[in-house]
């Protein structure tokens, strides 16, 4: 589904295409005919039965020929200007991604294996749809847990009626394979504080002094309690086991903590358990208060009786391992859905995803660690762990008769899929297509009930499509099943090798990572709408009023530059734009002047063709590495403007002026040499310093060729 | 969780099905009721170093409450109005709605949110509780904040019915256009009223239909006139009056939202006209709902002037403020001015309760309503005549009755009185007394235990020149702290308080603020009797590094490292323009908005 969903938040204009989709395939009915999402039985997995799902799975995995992958996300740009464009350099399209990634929530994993069946000589398919949430696991985790929404993705999920209450109530939590590491860490480290200090003494804490009579009678009223029941283990071993002792006023519940008698504490407030603590340290030396984590979460409070002093330590030893071997079991629970990450991993199958390039970054950002900063050391580490990636967006771009199949088509999962698999009824043969690959799915009959009929944009669902997609571009690209063994994996096949782990960044990047190598390369297939950047030649350009259209600002821009002088100008959102000048030289030119004009408090800088653009004087200009650094910022401003003065802010220098004041009134200068302007400041009333004081008449047209000529003469200077 | 007495009670769930029915009865409730109580549940609240914290000033409090305003939505807004009559028992009359909210772009602008957070402990406390995030995700009401409205309405235009404004003098040039108008109309209008040509080729009329330029209005003949001028519309707008009373003409407006054409509708009869006029209101209230959706609930609460009654005000209102009425300014003081204007009268129940001695050291408001339970006869009957017949109780709608139920006893207690009830002879304040003043909430607000808090209730304030936030103690706790500094310098032998603030950094609080001053500047100068402490790798920094960590919104590291940052940058320039201000050094910080509105 990923295509999908990020084609429609993302390509403009979303609403067309939204209604679109909706059109096209109502979500609800499930009884379409062209639209195969009834009657695909998916297993949902949430909290309750991930342990089993988890079993069954890996022996699926292990047997299938290759698995199909799919996320659901809880969002995919932060702000329309973090969209990709097919405009960015590859680092700062990397950083968009990457930010997509790290900022939004993955809610459904869709995990489908597909099994080669020699016999039937068709695909077997198991889809398996997980329910994520990052629910904080651990307490010793102090992460924040905070994850962003996209209004509109969230209410294309909604449409799709995505199940948020089974998500947020039932999701399966998750540890990245650092958070992991680092619980680990944590409890080791826990561990030996607490066995050092419990081998000294339990003295620690030091006293609270009574301040208030209720306190002073509560101690009294604990301390008699607990010694008449002390008293009574001492002089009668057995009435323990006769149960609640009369005299605490049916206040204690005694129980046996390994095999020792004890009281359960119960619903006392925390002030009161301490000062119960303190009773027990200053009056009885074979009384031992201890705190076990109980089941849900709760802790639970005991006063055992231990009659010697190396019972005593031979008990606390005990507890302390106890309390190990419970906080152990949680951090692996707490890995979760990871298990089935890891899973994939470690059973090397093929993978394959519909442009999932995205939904590989989640996989990483959320279950092994943060991203790397950059794509290349992204595509070796993800190598590693997944060694073998299919993309049938990808994939569908590399055969002749699929292309032409899908002419004009729409790239998208759902479209792919009933394209190459029209319901069997309605299949009208084109001479060009090719038998489609018979798929069965598999449910399982013992536990119907878990079982959901699939539906479009569930991810287990998609995995589904993903795979059927996939297998039926195999059969374009001549590879037999009917050779493959049942433990064959199909990565190895020699006609696939050349076209996997070979993944686009975005469906407008126009090319493609080899993750193998960490190189990007374009795509050779792919058709770009803009002639090809030259990062050098561009100027990042924000803060103009929001009125003044792209076009305007090239026209400005032409005006002194010259005609021509601007090969493209890009809208990056309302705020800004990306020029790019013919010429690299151009760029400091502009740079420079912007910076002339914003000193110059006179006529010229109103007067001037780029009033245009800095008019309101909030106008910033920077080379396109700027670009990048406001890219890469964990801010998240709606508007780039904002963004970007965020930026600016904390990290001044940034934002350097590009020139420094001796070059400006060398600039000056040579504009007010050329002979005008001079006049014009003393017009204005501005002594500005010059020596030259004609007295003439000036018309606009007079300032303005003034300005080309300064212009040129400017640039003369910069270049000798 | 203990149910609560509230529990048995529940509000009216509205939800964008039943909302347009819901704000006509709340209406009317407004309008019979003395106050209104508040509530909202949001997908989070900040955590770390940005909550509200016990150091922190008006100001910096405020900057806090705009960032989780500005990050968080609010999936549920409860709204009570309620009247209080002091009879004996006195009794107390509520009217609890309940509101779903989600902000889905009706309009396709990209608003009301692009984007907002969630906290993933907070949505899970949630769906423990029973909320229902489906309904709220699918059935939310939407809505737009008066900026944003005003924006919407710059860039989509509908057809609607304009005033024919009184005619001034007709050119020449005018009068030619209107009669050339008119007889266009007066023609098309003969086609439809003339003798019906039933027997008529069905393809003739069709035809004849197509000549005359005819087109249709839902199931009504129309034409279309196109204009290029104000002046224009208004003229044919005389002509169509000049014609016949059966005919009724809609301005159409282009992408920018001049004037485009003119569509005459024909209405068939006198019923016809009134019913074609209802379905245009129809569609207009439909579209106002697209702009406003639950905002209209808002304009309704500010409209009626009722005193608003909230918890946690400085938290809720932000976010009513971002919402629904404007992005948030830069200042309180700015904030405040603009609240004012919206809702002149706020309630912070926390503050009432406040003035009730023995109740200062409550927590939230179930300990503080759990604590009048015990010690006050408050006889009251509460009613509450409509009822959901739901079982379950949002958290939500359980917090905005116990702020009713507690306003309620507390007003008994305080003899606050709505006017109306003045002439009973007692002594009443008037509520506007208690209005206006928010507390910060640094208390822990999720904990519904009814332990008060066990420190000192005389909240003493304390300049922020006594404070120096430290850092780099690499996790140290408080105690080890106390008990290491002083080996450092001697500035730490005095007597000074230690807070951590998040697990990076940690305020320490001067009894004198000569040593503060003095340590500061020591730092600053890098003395070499600091020499231990920076070898330690220790940091500090004054007030005011916080101060413009705040002001910059560097929220997203930890605190030491924002401190870092900035302190670097501005070590020795912010010390000569440091303005001092007063903190409330306890976790019952006051913020008296009073201060803020001498404007």
């Amino acid at each position: 589904m990923q295509g999908r969903l990020r084609r429609l938040v993302r390509a403009p204009p979303p609403r067309a295409l939204l209604s679109r989709a909706l059109s096209s395939s109502p979500p609800s009915g499930g009884g379409g005919g062209g639209d195969v999402g009834s009657g695909v039985a998916v297993k949902q997995v949430t909290r309750g039965n991930l342990a089993e799902a988890l079993e069954e799975l890996r022996g699926r995995v292990r047997e299938a020929a290759f698995v199909g992958l799919d996320l659901e996300m809880s969002g995919v740009t932060s702000a329309p200007w973090r969209d990709t464009f097919e405009l960015d350099r590859a680092d700062v399209r990397y950083l968009k991604l990457r930010d997509s990634a790290e900022r939004f929530a993955a809610l459904q994993l869709g995990v489908c294996p597909f099994r080669w069946d020699p016999a039937k000589s068709a695909f077997v398919a198991h889809p398996h749809n997980f329910f994520i949430f990052p629910r904080k696991e651990l307490p010793s985790d102090c992460s924040s847990h905070e994850f962003l929404c996209q209004t509109a993705s969230i209410d294309f999920l909604a449409k799709y009626q995505f199940d948020f209450n089974t998500c947020f109530r039932e999701g399966i939590s998750y540890l990245s394979r650092e958070q992991e590491e680092e619980a680990v860490q944590k409890l080791n480290l826990l561990h030996q504080d607490r066995t050092c200090a419990s081998s000294t003494t339990s003295e620690e804490g030091g006293d609270m002094p009574l301040k208030s009579a209720s306190d002073i009678l509560f101690t009294e009223r604990m301390k008699m309690n607990f010694k008449e029941w002390r008293d009574l283990l001492v002089s009668k071993p057995d009435s323990h086991l006769s149960g609640n002792i009369k005299c605490a006023a049916g206040q204690f519940q005694t129980v046996f903590f390994k095999m020792r008698p004890a009281i359960m504490l119960i619903g006392f407030s925390s002030h009161q358990l301490k000062l119960i603590q303190q009773v027990l340290r200053k009056n009885f030396r074979d009384l031992v208060y201890i705190c076990t984590s109980g089941e849900d979460d709760t802790s639970e409070k005991r006063v055992v009786y231990s009659d010697t002093d190396e019972d005593k330590i031979m008990l606390m030893k005990d507890v302390q391992e106890d309390l190990l071997k419970n906080r152990e079991a949680r951090v692996k629970s707490a890995i979760g859905i990871r298990h089935v990450i890891d899973l994939l991993s470690s059973e090397r199958k093929l993978i394959v995803g519909h442009s999932c390039f995205l939904d590989i970054a989640q996989v990483y950002s959320k279950f092994v660690g943060p991203l790397p900063s950059s794509i290349n050391e992204f595509a070796l580490s993800i190598h590693k762990i997944f060694p073998h990636i299919a993309d049938t967006r990808h994939l569908m771009s590399v055969n002749q008769a699929v292309q032409k199949l899908m002419r004009q088509k729409s790239k998208s999962l759902s479209s792919a899929f009933s394209l190459l698999y029209p319901a069997s009824h309605s299949c009208v043969e084109k001479p060009s297509s090719l038998a489609p690959v018979r798929i069965e799915v598999e449910g399982d009959e013992t536990e119907t009930s878990c079982f959901i009929s699939g539906a479009k944009h569930e991810a287990g669902y998609d995995a589904y499509m993903t795979g059927c997609v996939f297998a039926q571009l195999c059969t374009y690209l001549d590879i037999k099943f009917e050779q493959l063994s049942p433990q064959d994996n199909l990565a190895t096949n020699n006609k696939l090798h050349k076209h996997i782990n070979l993944l686009s960044p975005s469906w407008n990047s126009g090319t493609v990572i080899d993750l193998s190598s960490g190189m990007e390369r374009p795509d050779p297939g792919y058709m770009r709408r803009y002639p090809a950047a030259v990062y050098d030649n561009i100027v990042l350009i924000w803060g103009f009023m929001s009125k003044v259209r792209p076009k305007e600002i090239k026209d400005c821009i032409c005006k002194v530059f010259g005609p021509g002088s601007v090969t493209s100008i890009f809208s990056i959102d309302s705020t800004a734009a990306l020029v790019q000048f013919t010429k690299r030289e151009s760029v400091s030119d502009f740079l420079d002047l912007k910076a002339v004009l914003e000193r110059t408090d006179s006529a010229i800088s109103i007067l001037h063709p780029m009033s245009t653009i800095l008019e309101g004087g909030q106008t910033r200009a920077a080379k396109y590495d700027t670009y990048r650094d406001i890219c890469s910022s964990s801010e998240s401003k709606y508007l780039f403007a904002d963004q970007a003065e965020a930026v600016c802010a904390t990290s001044k220098d940034l934002l350097q002026e590009n020139v420094d004041d001796n070059l400006i009134s060398d600039v000056h200068q040579s504009i007010l040499d050329g002979t005008v302007l001079t006049s014009v400041n003393k017009a204005d009333g501005t002594n500005s310093g010059s020596k030259n004081e004609d007295d003439a008449d000036i018309t606009c047209q007079h300032i303005l060729d003034a300005l080309h000529d300064g212009r040129a003469l400017f640039g003369r200077r910069m270049r000798s | 969780m203990a149910a609560p007495r509230a529990a048995a009670a529940s509000a009216k769930q509205v939800t964008r099905w039943n909302f347009a029915e819901a704000v006509r009865e709340l209406e009317a409730h407004l309008g019979a009721c003395d106050y209104v109580s508040v509530a909202a549940q949001k997908t989070g609240a900040p955590t770390g170093w940005r909550r509200a914290l016990p150091v922190d000033t008006a100001e910096t409090a405020y900057l806090k409450a705009k960032l989780a305003a500005e990050s968080f939505q609010p999936l549920q807004v409860a709204v009570c109005p309620f009247l209080l009559r002091n009879s004996s028992p006195s009794t107390l009359v509520a009217y609890p709605y309940n509101f779903h909210l989600f902000p889905r772009d009706e309009l396709q602008l990209g608003m009301p949110s692009y984007s907002f957070s969630c906290q993933s402990s907070y949505l899970s406390t949630m769906a423990n509780d029973g909320f229902d995030f489906n309904m709220c995700i699918y059935d939310g009401i939407s809505y737009l904040s008066r900026v944003q409205e005003s924006l919407a309405r710059q860039k989509i235009f509908t057809p609607c019915l304009r005033q024919l404004l009184p005619s001034t003098r007709i050119s020449v040039a005018d009068s030619v256009f209107m009669s050339r108008i008119k007889s266009r109309i007066a023609h098309w209008r003969k086609g439809h009223t003339g003798p019906s040509k039933k027997d008529d080729d069905p393809l003739i009329s069709s035809l004849s239909r197509l000549l005359s330029g005819g087109e249709s209005y839902g199931s009504r003949p129309s034409m279309s006139i196109d204009v290029c001028s104000d002046r224009q519309v208004q003229l044919v707008l005389e002509a169509v009056n000049h014609i016949s009373d059966d005919l009724v003409p809609l301005v159409v407006p282009d992408k920018a939202g001049a004037a485009r054409a003119v569509c005459v509708i024909f209405t068939s009869s006198k019923e016809d006209k009134n019913l074609l006029l209802m379905d245009i209101q129809k569609s207009e209230d439909e579209q106002n709902f697209k702009y406003r959706g639950f905002r209209e609930v808002i304009d309704l609460l500010s409209s009626s002037q009722k005193p608003i009654i909230s918890y946690n005000c400085l938290n809720d209102l932000t976010m009513m403020h971002s919402k629904f009425v404007a992005p948030l300014p830069p200042n309180m003081h700015e904030f405040m001015c603009s609240l004012k204007l919206v809702f002149s009268n706020v309630v912070d129940i926390s503050h009432l309760w406040r003035q009730i001695g023995p109740l200062r050291k409550a927590k939230n408001i179930q300990a503080a309503l759990s604590f009048l339970q015990r010690q006050y006869f408050v006889p009251m009957e509460i009613k509450m005549p409509q009822q959901d017949g739901t079982s379950s109780v949002a958290k939500n709608e359980q917090n905005v009755l116990r702020i009713t139920k507690l306003f309620a006893k507390l007003s008994n207690l305080l003899k606050i009185g709505p006017e109306c009830q003045l002439q009973s002879g007692e002594q009443c304040a008037a509520v506007e007394e208690y209005c206006n003043i928010f507390y910060p909430s640094c208390m822990v607000e999720d904990s519904d235990g009814v332990d008060f808090a066990n420190e000192p209730d005389t909240a003493k304030t304390v300049s922020t020149d006594n404070i120096i936030f430290l850092w780099g103690f690499r996790g140290k706790s408080v105690k080890e702290l106390k008990s290491y500094l002083p080996g450092l310098h001697q500035a730490f032998s005095e007597d000074f308080e230690v807070k951590l603030l998040d697990k990076t950094c940690s305020a320490l609080i001067f009894r004198n603020s000569d040593t503060a001053m003095q340590l500061l500047k020591e730092i600053s100068s890098e003395s070499p009797s600091l020499n231990n402490f920076f070898s330690e790798g220790l940091k500090a920094a004054g007030f005011e590094v916080y101060r413009k960590v705040c002001r910059l919104g560097l929220w997203d590291s930890d605190l030491a490292e924002a401190l870092d940052g900035v302190s670097s940058e501005t070590a020795d320039s912010t010390l000569s323009e440091r303005n001092s201000s007063q903190i409330y050094w306890n976790s019952s910080s006051m913020l008296d908005l009073k201060e803020y509105l001498e404007c």
